[in-house]
């Protein structure tokens, strides 16, 4: 059986946390809160640790077992592969719109006149080498490359700086408290998908005393980085360009990338950047990959190459689909706010609660 | 169908239990093996062979015994022989009361006691144990018709003796290697560490070439678990021959088709001794003076020894040289094609000017250019690899001088293309094991092909390919991405990126779950 240790835990978890997430993000939260959008984002993210404490909560109840499982001990045979299924069909479309988002991303940025399938097979390729490999080497994966893309981000966030206009930030809390409020449910499903990534690799990690300890505190660590680069770079967008403009730009930070110039040297280093955001969409694809070969075990006892293959081509075959940005957009934030927020809350939050009860209670 | 299915299964699948490799053909002899000893049996097996001396004397104890010594002309110290055994039981000892006691019946334990003032002086009973100390070099005395014989260990014959290893010079340490006598190479091992805990345990291989082979390492500090693994991993290996490491290399290592080594090497006692000490294991095979060790990890491939005996400052500036020109090396190339073809927008316009300017009337798009350069560079490699010295030389200068500039001239390649390859080139240089160098030799081809294809997206893609196969890899068990990933922050501070001023290396390498402390750490 493979394992992952705490260290792999927390990096894995920022990684699929962090995703792209600072791609939109910016833009999606100021449309919402305006110029004090920023003070939203860790907030925001903050919802994933009370969720996170409940999902291990139920790994420490039930070692071993996924939340799919825990759900059939729970909730019984059916009730689990209803949820299972829901569960398998809301991972596999996400991860296939993200499959999209990839290859959107490269094409409208800096590759324009390259097939956009191209960079769907790429990605793709690499998805179905690392769930290949194994959640081992994913751990291992996203342990070195995390860092790298946090890297990548301070750097394309220090670089800007000198573009930084004074007063794009005054007055703080003009509005008052409530657009901060509504900022801060927009990051809630970002917060989700991570929570069901984590339903489903609780087997791989450790349950003794003492790793569950590092396990929360690893969790908690895991929010706050995520939450404290977001809100940089959802500061720095605001400060160079305005609220107003933060909410046109898609991808605003590869708009700070493009305008980066060190010496008369180096330009336009936002491919570079790319090039390691590149594998931030990967962790993130392959998570939703890996979350869907999970589900499909538990419920079908599906697996093997062939069952990879078949997620694979499905993964395309919806990044296919979508290939337009806009309606990429659209459909990537309908999957999030009702499809992923709404199970993922509401599955865990209930799961917690009934076996909290039967803790309590006394029942077996 | 069938029997094409079994070949290609044959050539592309290692067998996971024993691993028979060209089976030896069956012999006349091989039951005389198994018979008991008889000097008349071994002279029919052995005197078709024309370097097979068969001496023989008459001992003149109380009873004359017909004696018979066999030894291989030219693997036996002959001085010695006729000194040390010869000259005492047929001349010196002639008339000692010791020799006069003398009879068949207490022939070999006497012998053993009194006439024969040797070191290695041993009994045997089997024919099988007799024929191969012949051919290995010992000399065995047959004494009438009895079934026991005595090994007298007088092996010497010529060697290359202790030089400096070609490929693994060193400015700063020491300059001895090890050479292609067994013994002469763990007695080097042995002069650096002098501890009872060092162990030599010694194996043969190869049905027909019996080689010699010692597995060694440090109890207590080596985990048993690699340890049992390495002696398992040997045993399973059946092979007629084994005459160079590279023959169990392939046969022990735990991913065959990687291009990345994963078991280390070094031709160096102090390498070996340095690499024991952290816990690995070594393979010493006789006939070469190579020593594999392992388990072996990536980070092992771009240090040296050196860095040890340097001062620390030194040391990193070092070791940051050798990541820097191992990075340069797979990527440079790519990384040209990329920016040329793609990615304009990100080099400043004076600079892209210039560059345009250097590639104006290049006929060849520069994927093309590159790849036909980078082919060019190891065909130049290759053929100056095996050649004398000063031609050698002359190819380097030919290949990179001339035609580099005549190319130019011509307007087929731009200069930044050939300053790009021989950066690249140079590059390579710094990476201190060949396998490694080979391995980003490899690399650097599919890598260029996705540049020329998807730009920096096919560069990162390729990256992460290679990426994630590393982090996929195990040398013994072991993570060959350790101690980056998994995290083993100990030995990732101390020994990895950067080396750690002695006083501060008090532990041992988190590799291998070993927490022995050094004890050279300050306080």
């Amino acid at each position: 059986m493979e394992r992952i240790s705490s260290h792999q835990f927390t990096l894995l978890g920022s990684a699929v946390l962090m995703g792209t997430t600072f791609l939109p993000i910016a833009s999606m939260v100021t449309g919402v809160a305006g110029r004090d959008s920023w003070l939203s984002v860790l907030p925001g993210f903050a919802l994933g640790i009370p969720y996170g404490l409940m999902v291990l909560a139920l790994m420490e109840q039930y070692p071993q077992k996924n939340l799919l499982q825990i759900t059939e001990i729970l909730w019984g045979k059916w009730i689990s592969k209803i949820i299972g299924i829901l569960y398998v069909l809301i991972m596999i479309y996400f991860g296939g719109l993200l499959l999209g988002q990839l290859g959107d991303m490269y094409e409208s940025s800096i590759m324009p006149r390259t097939p956009i399938e191209m960079f769907y097979l790429g990605g793709l390729l690499l998805v179905l080498y690392l769930v290949k490999s194994g959640i081992e080497v994913f751990a291992r994966f996203s342990e070195v490359l995390f860092p790298l893309i946090v890297f990548a981000l301070v750097l394309n966030i220090g670089l800007s700086i000198p573009r930084v206009e004074q007063g794009e930030l005054m007055p703080l809390l003009s509005q008052g408290m409530i657009p901060i409020f509504w900022g801060g449910t927009k990051i809630g499903p970002f917060v989700m998908e991570y929570i069901l990534f984590l339903a489903g690799v609780l087997p791989f990690l450790s349950t003794n005393k003492g790793e569950l300890l590092h396990l929360k505190r690893g969790l908690w660590k895991t929010i706050f980085l995520v939450g404290i680069l977001n809100t940089l770079v959802v500061l720095i967008q605001i400060s160079v360009f305005g609220p107003s403009e933060t909410v046109n730009l898609v991808y605003g930070l590869l708009v700070l990338g493009k305008m980066v110039e060190v010496s008369k040297t180096i330009a336009g280093v936002e491919s570079l950047f790319l090039g390691v955001w590149f594998a931030a969409l990967v962790i993130k694809i392959s998570a939703f990959f890996f979350a869907v070969i999970w589900g499909l075990k538990s419920i079908f006892n599906a697996k093997g190459f062939m069952c990879n293959l078949v997620v694979g081509i499905i993964f395309m075959g919806i990044a296919l689909k979508f290939q337009k940005g806009p309606a990429l957009k659209i459909e990537i934030g309908f999957v999030d706010n009702y499809l992923i927020f709404p199970f993922a809350s509401v599955w865990v939050l209930t799961l917690w609660g009934m076996s909290y009860w039967k803790k309590k209670a006394g029942v077996s | 169908m069938g029997s094409w299915m079994k070949m290609i299964k044959e050539l592309t699948i290692r067998p996971k239990g024993e691993r028979k490799i060209r089976k030896s053909p069956s012999y006349s002899f091989d039951e005389d093996l198994n018979k008991p000893l008889s000097g008349e049996t071994v002279k029919e097996i052995l005197s078709k062979s024309s370097d097979v001396v068969f001496r023989e004397f008459l001992l003149q104890g109380k009873e004359r015994i017909p004696c018979m010594l066999v030894v291989v002309d030219g693997l036996v110290d002959k001085n010695l022989l006729d000194q040390f055994v010869l000259k005492p039981l047929m001349v010196d000892l002639v008339g000692h009361p010791e020799l006069a006691q003398v009879t068949l019946a207490n022939v070999i334990d006497k012998t053993m006691e009194s006439l024969i003032p040797g070191i290695e002086v041993k009994k045997i009973s089997k024919m099988g144990d007799a024929v191969d100390s012949i051919l290995s070099g010992d000399s065995v005395i047959f004494f009438g018709s009895l079934t026991e014989a005595i090994v007298v260990g007088a092996r010497g014959w010529a060697n290359r003796g202790v030089n400096e290893p070609i490929a693994e010079s060193v400015v700063k340490g020491p300059h001895e290697g090890f050479a292609e006598t067994l013994r002469v190479n763990t007695s080097l091992l042995r002069r650096k560490i002098k501890h009872p805990s060092l162990r030599i345990i010694s194996l043969k291989l190869g049905d027909m070439s019996n080689t010699d082979l010692v597995v060694t390492y440090i109890e207590k500090i080596a985990s048993p678990d690699i340890v049992s693994e390495v002696l398992l991993r040997l045993s399973k290996i059946k092979m007629d021959s084994v005459i160079d490491v590279g023959y169990i290399e392939e046969m022990i290592e735990d991913n065959p088709y990687s291009p990345f080594p994963q078991v280390a090497y070094t031709e160096r006692p102090d390498v070996l001794a340095g690499k024991l000490l952290e816990g690995k294991v070594g393979i010493m095979l006789d006939g070469t003076p190579i020593t594999l060790v392992v388990p072996a990890i990536l980070t092992q491939f771009l240090s040296v020894n050196e860095d040890y005996y340097q001062r620390a400052m030194t040391a990193i500036l070092s070791r940051f040289v050798r990541y820097v020109g191992s990075f340069v090396a797979v990527v440079a190339p790519s990384v040209y094609i990329a920016v040329t073809t793609f990615h304009q927008e990100i080099i400043p316009t004076d600079l892209l000017m210039s560059i345009s300017a250097g590639r104006q009337g290049v006929p060849f798009p520069a994927l093309l250019e590159a790849l036909t350069m980078t082919v060019v560079l190891e065909i130049l490699q290759e053929a100056g690899l095996r050649l004398p010295k000063p031609i050698g030389q002359t190819i380097g200068i030919v290949g990179a001088l001339i035609i580099g500039d005549a190319a130019v001239n011509a307007g087929l390649v731009s200069p930044l293309m050939v300053i790009i390859i021989g950066l690249t080139a140079v590059a390579s240089y710094a990476i201190p094991y060949y396998d490694l160098s080979l391995a980003v030799r490899m690399m650097r081809f599919p890598l260029m092909i996705l540049a020329g294809i998807l730009g920096f997206f096919g560069v990162a893609m390729g990256l992460y390919a290679i990426a994630i196969h590393l982090l996929s890899l195990r040398s013994f068990g072991v993570p060959y991405t350790s101690p980056v990933a998994p995290l083993r922050i100990r030995a990732f501070l101390q020994d990895t990126f950067v080396r750690a001023p002695w006083w501060a290396l008090k532990r041992r390498p988190q590799l291998m779950d070993v927490e022995e402390p050094r004890t050279n750490g300050k306080g």
